[in-house]
C-alpha cells in the first residue's frame, strides 16, 4: 500500500498535491504516446543523445555512442539498488518517499549509467512528456553508478510535447565511488499546465565531487525532493537551483544534505522568483552528523517577490551533531530594489522592461553556475523568456 | 524659451518640508551651479526633477521645454532628454553596462522617433566616450557599478550622460569624492556636452569643480529657496566666506 504524500506533512506543505488526487497512477501506454511528432532541443556539441517520450525510450530519437556506458534495464532489475537508499534514507530521516516507490513500482524503463574507473562521458537525457495525465503518467527514471575518478557530465531536460496536463514521476538516483566527479544540470521547462515530481537520491564517496543544479521554470505543480549524502571523507556537493514561478504555479524543492563524512563540503544556492500569484517553497535542511568533524556548509537561499499574490517560503535548517564544523547560512525573501529600479526608469527604461532586468539580475548567479557547456546559453534565453520578450534581452545575453 | 523653468516649488520629503518656494530659470546652453549648505535641499531639487518616489510636489510648478514636467513619470522625464546624475549611483550586479547604456539610448531614440542604434556604431560611439572619460572598455561587460570604486562610478554616470546625450543634465554632487585627476575627468565630460540647446545645473559643495566647469549662473540655496544668485564670482566669494553671510542676509 502506497502512501502519498499530504500538505499536512511539514516537508510537503508548499508543494501543490492537487494534481496527485487526480492523477491515472498506471504508465501511459506506449501507443497513446506521440512518438514520431516529437520537438526536441537542439542537441548539445559532445553529448549523446537518449531521448524519452513518457517515461519510454525512443531509439529513433536518440544518438547514443557506440560505446555508451549508459544502457537500458528493465526496473526489475535496477530497482533493488534505489530500494536500499530510499530505505536507508527514510530510516535516517523519515521522509516520505511514497512517490518514489511508486515510480519504482510503475515504471518499465530505467536508464543505468555507470562510467568505469577513471572514464570520461557526457549524456543529454531529454524527457518528453506527450499524453495527458487522463491517459495516465510518465515515470523517467534514470540510475548513475559512476566508477572511481570517473568524470561525467549529465544534462537532464524535462519538457512537453504541447501545452498538455501531464503528469510526470521522475526518479533519479546517483552513486558516485572515490574521486568521481558528476557536473549534472536538471532543466525542466515543461509546459505550465503540467505536473512535474521528481526525487532524487545521491550517494557520494570519498573525495567524489556532485555539481547539481537545478533550473525550475516549467510546470503548473512542480516539485523536487534531493536527498544526497556525502558518505566518503572530502565528498563535496554543490546544489544550485534557479526557479521562476509565475501565473499560479507552483515550485517547491525539498533539498536535504547529509554530511556523514569527516571534512565534507556542501555549497548550497537558491535563487527563487515569484511574480503574479506564483508560489515558491524552499526547504534546504542540511544535517552534520557526529561521523563528519570539520564539514564545511553554507547556504544561500533568496526569494523574490514581484507580485500582491505572490507566496514564497525559504526554510534553512542545520542539525549539528558535532563541534568541529563550519555552517553558514542565510535566508532572505524581499521585493525589487526601489532604488535600482528608479535608476533604471531614470535612464528611461521602460518599467516592465526594468523589472525584468532586476529579476535577471536577482537570479543571474544561480543560473551563471550552470557550466554544461552550450547549455548555459539556452537556459538563459528560457529564464529570459520567462522575465520579459527575450528579444529585449538579447542585448544582455551575448557580452561583448 | 527657457529649457528649464521652476517657479515657487515646493516639495516635502517623508512629510518634512525641504524646498520652500524655489524659482529657477535655465536657459540652453547655460550652466548653471546650485552651491549650498548640507540640508539646504540641493538633492531633494534633484530628485524631484527626476520623479523619484517619496518626494512629493506640494506647490509651484516646474516647465521643461515648455512641458509641465511634474505630469510625467520618471522614465518618460528621461525620455525628454533630462538626465540625473546620482551623488550616489547604486549598483547593479548582473545588469552589464552596455546593456543598460544600449537600452537607455534606444529608450531616447524610441520617444524622438528614431530608430534603434545600430550595433557596431553604438560601439564606436560608446568606445570614444570612454577614451575621454579614461575608463577601461573592459568596464562594459561588468555589472552596472559593481565593485567601481567611489570615483568609478562618478565617471560612469557621466558616460552614460554622454552616451545619452540629454537636453539637461542635472548632476548632483558628481564631484563629491573625486581626486583633483578625477575631477579633472569628470569636467572635461561635462564640457564636451556643452552646447547651444543643452543645459546643465550643477550641484556641488565646493568651488573646486567650478574652476573647471565654468558656470552662467551660481545660485545659493537656503532653506530650501534660491537665496542668492550671481555669476562664477559669487562661487569663489563662498569659499572664502562660507555660507553664514548668504544665510544672515537670507
Amino acid at each position: 500500500m502506497i502512501t502519498l504524500p499530504t500538505n499536512r506533512d511539514e516537508n510537503w506543505r508548499y508543494a501543490n498535491l492537487r494534481p496527485l488526487t487526480r492523477a491515472r497512477p498506471e504508465a501511459v501506454d506506449p501507443a497513446a504516446a506521440a512518438t514520431t511528432a516529437v520537438s526536441l532541443p537542439a542537441p548539445v556539441a559532445g553529448f549523446e543523445r537518449w531521448v524519452f517520450v513518457d517515461g519510454r525510450f525512443a531509439r529513433h530519437l536518440s544518438t547514443p555512442s557506440a560505446d555508451s556506458c549508459a544502457t537500458l534495464l528493465h526496473a526489475r532489475e535496477a530497482g533493488r539498488a534505489f530500494d536500499e537508499m530510499l530505505d536507508a534514507a527514510i530510516a535516517t530521516e523519515g521522509v516520505d518517499f511514497a512517490l518514489a516507490r511508486l515510480n519504482g513500482t510503475r515504471g518499465d524503463e530505467v536508464l543505468h549509467i555507470a562510467p568505469a574507473d577513471g572514464a570520461e562521458a557526457a549524456l543529454e537525457l531529454t524527457f518528453v512528456a506527450s499524453a495527458p495525465a487522463s491517459l495516465g503518467s510518465s515515470y523517467p527514471r534514470v540510475q548513475v553508478h559512476a566508477g572511481r575518478g570517473a568524470r561525467l557530465r549529465i544534462i537532464e531536460r524535462h519538457v512537453s510535447e504541447g501545452p498538455l496536463e501531464s503528469f510526470v514521476n521522475a526518479a533519479v538516483d546517483v552513486a558516485l565511488r572515490a574521486d568521481a566527479t558528476l557536473d549534472h544540470c536538471r532543466l525542466q521547462i515543461c509546459a505550465d499546465t503540467s505536473s512535474i515530481f521528481d526525487t532524487l537520491v545521491a550517494h557520494v564517496g570519498e573525495r567524489a565531487s556532485y555539481r547539481l543544479r537545478n533550473v525550475v521554470l516549467g510546470g503548473l505543480a512542480s516539485r523536487s525532493t534531493q536527498l544526497v549524502r556525502l558518505a566518503g571523507r572530502g565528498a563535496r556537493c554543490e546544489l544550485t537551483v534557479a526557479s521562476i514561478a509565475h501565473g499560479t504555479q507552483a515550485h517547491d524543492v525539498f533539498a536535504e544534505i547529509e554530511h556523514a563524512a569527516p571534512e565534507t563540503v556542501t555549497r548550497e544556492l537558491y535563487r527563487g522568483i515569484a511574480t503574479g500569484r506564483g508560489k515558491l517553497g524552499f526547504n534546504g535542511k542540511m544535517v552534520v552528523a557526529q561521523s563528519a568533524p570539520g564539514a564545511d556548509s553554507e547556504q544561500s537561499l533568496k526569494t523574490l517577490l514581484n507580485g500582491t499574490g505572490a507566496e514564497a517560503s525559504v526554510r534553512p535548517q542545520l542539525e549539528i551533531y558535532t563541534d568541529r564544523v563550519r555552517a553558514v547560512h542565510g535566508a532572505t525573501t524581499g521585493k525589487l530594489d526601489d532604488q535600482m529600479l528608479f535608476y533604471m526608469l531614470s535612464r528611461g527604461l521602460d518599467r516592465r522592461e526594468a523589472q525584468a532586468l532586476l529579476q535577471w539580475a536577482f537570479i543571474e548567479d544561480a543560473v551563471s553556475r550552470l557550466d554544461c557547456g552550450p547549455l548555459r546559453e539556452e537556459v538563459e534565453r528560457l529564464v529570459a523568456a520567462q522575465l520579459h520578450d527575450v528579444s529585449h534581452l538579447d542585448g544582455l545575453l551575448s557580452r561583448p | 524659451m527657457s529649457l528649464l523653468k521652476i517657479e515657487n516649488l515646493s516639495a516635502t520629503v517623508g512629510g518634512k518640508k525641504v524646498l520652500n518656494g524655489l524659482s529657477l530659470t535655465l536657459n540652453a546652453g547655460e550652466v548653471h551651479a546650485i552651491m549650498g549648505p548640507n540640508g539646504s535641499g540641493k538633492s531633494t531639487l534633484s530628485y524631484v526633477l527626476a520623479g523619484r518616489p517619496g518626494y512629493e510636489i506640494t506647490g509651484g510648478s516646474v516647465q521643461f521645454e515648455g512641458k509641465d514636467l511634474t505630469t510625467l513619470a520618471p522614465e518618460e522625464r528621461a525620455r525628454a532628454g533630462l538626465f540625473l546624475g546620482f551623488q550616489y549611483p547604486v549598483e547593479i550586479p548582473g545588469v552589464n553596462n552596455v546593456y543598460l547604456l544600449k537600452a537607455a539610448v534606444n529608450a531616447r531614440r524610441k520617444a524622438l522617433g528614431q530608430p534603434e542604434v545600430d550595433a557596431y556604431e553604438f560601439l564606436q560611439i560608446v568606445r570614444a566616450k570612454m577614451k575621454l572619460m579614461q575608463m577601461d572598455e573592459s568596464f562594459l561587460s561588468r555589472g552596472v557599478n559593481e565593485g567601481f570604486s567611489g570615483g568609478e562610478k562618478k565617471r560612469n554616470e557621466i558616460l552614460q550622460m554622454l552616451v545619452i546625450e540629454p537636453r539637461l543634465a542635472v548632476l548632483d554632487e558628481t564631484d563629491s569624492g573625486l581626486d583633483i585627476d578625477a575631477l579633472k575627468v569628470v569636467a572635461r565630460g561635462v564640457n564636451s556636452l556643452r552646447s547651444a540647446d543643452r543645459g546643465v545645473l550643477l550641484i556641488t559643495h565646493y568651488q573646486r569643480l567650478l574652476d573647471h566647469v565654468v558656470p552662467d549662473v551660481v545660485h545659493v540655496l537656503a532653506r530650501g529657496r534660491i537665496a542668492r544668485s550671481g555669476d562664477k564670482s559669487l562661487a569663489l566669494e563662498l569659499e572664502r566666506r562660507g555660507y553664514d553671510w548668504v544665510l544672515e542676509v537670507a
